[in-house]
């Protein structure tokens, strides 16, 4: 059970585990709280921003078991028990994840607000398809919004991500 | 657009390389802190209760219900905001022709557009704050609106303030030359009016304000969302009355501004207010709906232009009219005259024309107060003109490439008939340039070629000429008379390692990095000795922040003044300590050394460690750290922005195709971050000519308060780009630096609106509003076709 009553004062606080980046995590949430503010401010996982809160930005997108989601369109407790992965996760130590080190070489970031949304949706996309064409990449990406680039940057870092890790023979997930 | 990154160590000079950001990798890593990331100790959280109404009296506020709710800590409403502040944001301008306009920070007996702030509750938690919000009930009394600035000048209007007769701002004229001789005498005049749409920055991280009292200092810490902290700090110190040392103001992590948070706004102060009064931390963090609907809008402007043209297309005079949308006030501190008198004044553009008038109004509305975006004023007045001018190159069956190069002045320094001195550009060349990369000719066949298949390309050129470097002189000669300081300092740490501060606030456009190449070049050292640091006012010198192209001109000129004093000093303890003339040293990769003698040298470390703990060896050398100021003169780049477009006639879709930019800002401080810039804007571009608009109904309602209703272009419609520059450096500023960044947004958006009409000209289609949505489009084509131009 992921998702169980508390005995604290606060009327309808639950507590709710997930697993974040490997790590078994627990804190409480109210059953409206959702999952973005859950991350943020529960979890102290501030990486995960918040643009819109209605699910078009997608600058809260994180990965629930391999799939990329809208974390401010879903609650707490309906992660319970889930696997979440947010941007915290990507990089090893002070290593960045080729994905992060290709955005930094193709300056596929400027004001970098959206930039953990980007970097979990093109993480889905290259573990589904390694060698997206230039219209696959846009086509996946257009669910994340940025002000400031113009995608000429993401676009071109998506590429080169892709074929870094097509040379390292690996996934996103498994480098 | 290609970046091809170097290793720094290898780099003779750092100016000019693609340096990638050292910022990055914080950012990448998720562990940049942005406002709402930052939570204090003992924090309460607010929420705004806001209008529901345009325009109406206040009868009475009921805060009963929410006050019983529990985890309801206060609610504050205008009275309380009123006796704890110096008074209400009057934004004036010693200007004669304009009049102040007050903006209670919390309205009190009436409100004038949907969204204002009403009253402030302060909760437990956010979620707390929000339902309290819900729970409070107003009474409010009808008072008409005013929804369009043109019936807002009429004299039946609904007036907005008592102390605003007439409900203008300001009415300005400009008359220079012989003008209505001119047009007397021409043998052709074009006309025409053009209404830009109203959008909004909306930065992907919305405005935010943590304020945390404390009492037993009485010191108050800010953080806010803001491009300008210090000069925040400044404008706050006077609304709460406190001395400015007892405050500091901080912009953590900004995800995003292009001007709107060049603003002060009266949440900026209030959450303060709320603090002092509470004597905890405070936190407030804009929603999607209020960064919409109560933040800053921009850009709209009803407008008219006659150009006098002679049989040979030669432009011979410009004569404007701007009516400019202020909403309900005039945005704190710049006044709403950013989008109107800006449009207006840079009606010359590249075109050497003599005769120029223009007369400019600023009207209030029951709308969100109009601001500063990204090429403020200019995109309007550029959608006017250069929109024109392909209606002449039309009706004169001219080219509209030839007939720009025919009216384009010269490379040289240029002072126009509005009194602005460019220092020097490649206003022609970069025309020719752009048409060379967008192949031109070649694409002129083919939309002879498509246009027999019922397909339908067009081409749109938009050369621009952006005014940069924003400091008094680019203020005053731009109608703004207000005096700026901005400074930097640079200090060589006992190691060797050298911190620089700056007045000026980066929120995205990458300054640690581009300023750090700066500092690097001007001392001779490594760039990953340097560290700049910005956006704190404890820590870093003080500066009006960043808008209007200025940074790299204000913060980059006062490096290169202070890090040469620093220079001098380092030379002249290691000119000491090798006993050689310091003249006859040179400092590289952080190293000394004598010229002509490779053996004798010492690192920056070495001689930094002599200045701190060397004592009497130091001599009379003064300390390795030095501050200095920048106020540049006028500096302008320019560029060109070329989009090809395919219309859809059948849906009205526009499908963009590709875009193409040539940007000439003097000399480049980092190319990569430049085209990053001009990318941006030109993607922005694409919002304004198709997507983006804030629209109100009849009654003042305001119907695009979400992401559903206010269109971001999406990497779908956004296009494919080549970028090139040229380089004219300025001839007047340190370094010849020229400011950049707006420029992608002055030309981009008459750029895609000149290819669309240009693909739609078989159908006699004239363009003159934006957006141009699918129902825009075929809306212009069937009034085309009914015979009336697509008015």
């Amino acid at each position: 059970m992921s998702v169980q009553e508390t005995s604290t004062d606060a009327q309808d606080d639950l507590v709710v585990q997930v697993r974040v980046n490997g790590e078994s995590r627990r804190g409480f949430a109210e059953p409206r709280t959702l999952l973005s503010d859950f991350l943020r401010h529960e979890l102290g996982l501030t990486g995960t921003h918040v643009g819109c809160e209605h699910g078009v930005c997608g600058a809260c997108t994180v990965l629930i078991d391999g799939e990329p989601v809208r974390s401010c369109l879903m609650f707490a407790v309906q992660a319970g028990g889930k696997e979440i992965e947010t941007v915290e996760g990507l990089a090893k130590g002070a290593e960045m994840h080729p994905i992060q080190q290709a955005f930094q070489e193709n300056h596929a970031l400027q004001c970098a607000f959206c930039t953990p949304g980007f970097l979990m949706t093109v993480s889905a996309l290259l573990d589904t398809n390694p060698d997206p064409s230039e219209d696959e990449i846009r086509e996946y990406l257009s669910g994340n919004v940025c002000r400031c680039t113009g995608y000429v940057g993401i676009v071109a870092a998506v590429q080169s991500a892709a074929k870094k890790l097509r040379d390292q023979g690996g996934t996103a997930d498994e480098r | 657009m290609s970046v091809d990154a170097k290793p720094t160590a290898t780099l003779p000079q750092y100016v000019g390389a693609r340096v990638l950001r050292v910022e990055d990798p914080e950012f990448l890593m998720g562990r940049a802190k942005y406002l709402d990331d930052i939570t204090l100790p003992d924090m309460l959280h607010a929420a705004f209760v806001r209008s529901p109404v345009p325009h109406a009296e206040i009868v009475n506020v009921d805060i009963e219900a929410a006050q019983a709710l529990d985890g309801v800590v206060a609610i504050y409403t205008a009275a309380d905001i009123e006796a704890n502040t110096t008074g209400p944001f009057v934004t004036a301008l010693p200007r004669d022709e304009i009049m102040p306009v007050t903006r209670p920070l919390l309205a009190s007996d009436r409100v004038r557009f949907v969204g204002e702030p009403i009253a402030v509750i302060v909760a437990t938690s956010r979620y707390i704050a929000e339902d309290a919000a819900a729970l409070v009930e107003i009474d409010f009394k009808d008072l008409g609106v005013v929804t369009n600035a043109e019936h807002g000048l009429t004299e039946d209007a609904v007036q907005l303030h008592d102390d605003v007769p007439g409900n203008n701002i300001a009415h300005i004229e400009f008359d220079s030359g012989d003008v209505d001789r001119v047009f007397d005498e021409a043998p052709h005049v074009f006309s025409k009016r053009f209404h830009i749409g109203r959008v909004t920055a909306a930065p992907l991280e919305g405005r935010g304000v943590i304020a945390n009292y404390n009492p037993g200092a009485d010191h108050l810490t800010i953080w806010s969302s803001t491009q300008m902290p210090h000069f925040a700090r400044t404008l706050l110190a006077g609304t709460l009355g406190m001395a400015e040392k007892k405050m500091r103001v901080i912009a953590p992590a900004v995800g995003g501004g292009f001007g709107v948070k060049s603003c002060l706004f009266p949440e900026e102060a209030v959450i303060p207010v709320a603090s002092r009064l509470l004597s905890r931390p405070v936190k407030w963090a804009e929603d999607r709906q209020e960064a919409l609907s109560s933040s800053a809008h921009a850009k709209e402007i009803i407008m008219d232009l006659d150009i006098a043209v002679d049989d040979e297309g030669t432009f011979l005079a410009f004569r404007g009219n701007y009516v400019g949308d202020a909403g309900a006030y005039a945005i704190f501190p710049w006044t709403s005259l950013v989008d109107p008198l800006l449009a207006a004044d840079v009606v010359a553009g590249i075109y050497d024309v003599r005769h120029v008038s223009y007369k400019v109004d600023s009207v209030l509305t029951n709308k969100c107060p109009a601001g500063p975006y990204r090429a403020t004023g200019q995109t309007g007045g550029y959608l006017l003109r250069d929109s024109l001018i392909d209606d002449i190159a039309r009706a004169m069956d001219i080219d509209p490439v030839e007939l720009r190069l025919k009216n384009c002045i010269g490379n040289e320094p240029y002072v126009t008939a509005t009194g602005f001195r460019y220092d020097g550009g490649s206003y022609a060349e970069s025309i020719r340039k752009v048409c060379d990369m967008i192949g031109y000719d070649k694409l002129r066949e083919e939309q002879a070629e498509l246009r027999k298949e019922g397909r339908y390309l067009g081409i749109g050129v938009a050369p621009y000429v952006e005014p940069t470097a924003w400091g008094s002189k680019s203020a005053q000669k731009h109608g703004f008379p207000a005096e700026f300081y901005d400074s930097a300092s640079v200090t060589v740490e006992p190691d060797g390692s050298v911190n620089v501060t700056v007045g000026t606030q980066s929120h995205g456009q990458g300054h640690v990095t581009s300023l750090a190449q700066v500092a690097a070049d001007q001392l001779g050292v490594r760039l990953e000795d340097v560290k700049v640091l910005d956006s704190d006012s404890d820590t870093a010198v003080y500066g009006a922040g960043t808008f209007m192209s200025r940074t790299a001109v204000v913060s980059g000129g006062s490096i290169m003044r202070a890090a040469a004093d620093v220079r001098e000093r380092i030379l002249a303890l290691a000119g000491q300590e090798l006993e050689v003339n310091p003249s006859d040293l040179e400092i590289s990769n952080s190293t000394i050394t004598v010229k002509g003698s490779p053996g004798k040298s010492m690192t920056v470390a070495e001689v930094s460690a002599v200045a701190y703990f060397g004592g009497e060896r130091r001599g009379e050398v003064e300390t390795l750290t030095s501050t200095r100021y920048y106020d540049p003169p006028e500096t302008y780049s320019n560029g060109v922005i070329a989009a090809v477009v395919e219309v859809d006639v059948e849906t009205g879709h526009v499908k963009m195709r590709h875009f193409a930019a040539v940007e000439d800002c003097g000399t480049m401080l980092n190319p990569m971050i430049i085209e990053g810039q001009v990318a941006g804007a030109l993607a922005q571009g694409v919002g304004i000519a198709l997507l983006e608009n804030a629209v109100y109904d009849e009654q003042g309602q305001f119907n695009t308060a979400s992401l559903m209703d206010y269109l971001y272009p999406s990497s779908n419609e956004v296009p494919t780009m080549d970028l090139a520059h040229l380089v004219t450096p300025s001839d007047v500023s340190e370094g010849g630096i020229k400011g950049m960044g707006e420029g992608g947004l002055v030309g981009s958006p008459v750029a895609v609106v000149n290819a669309v009409a240009d693909a739609l000209s078989p159908f006699g289609v004239t363009i003159n509003s934006t957006p141009l949505r699918p129902a825009d489009v075929l809306a212009k084509i069937e009034a085309a076709q009914a015979g009336n131009g697509g008015r």
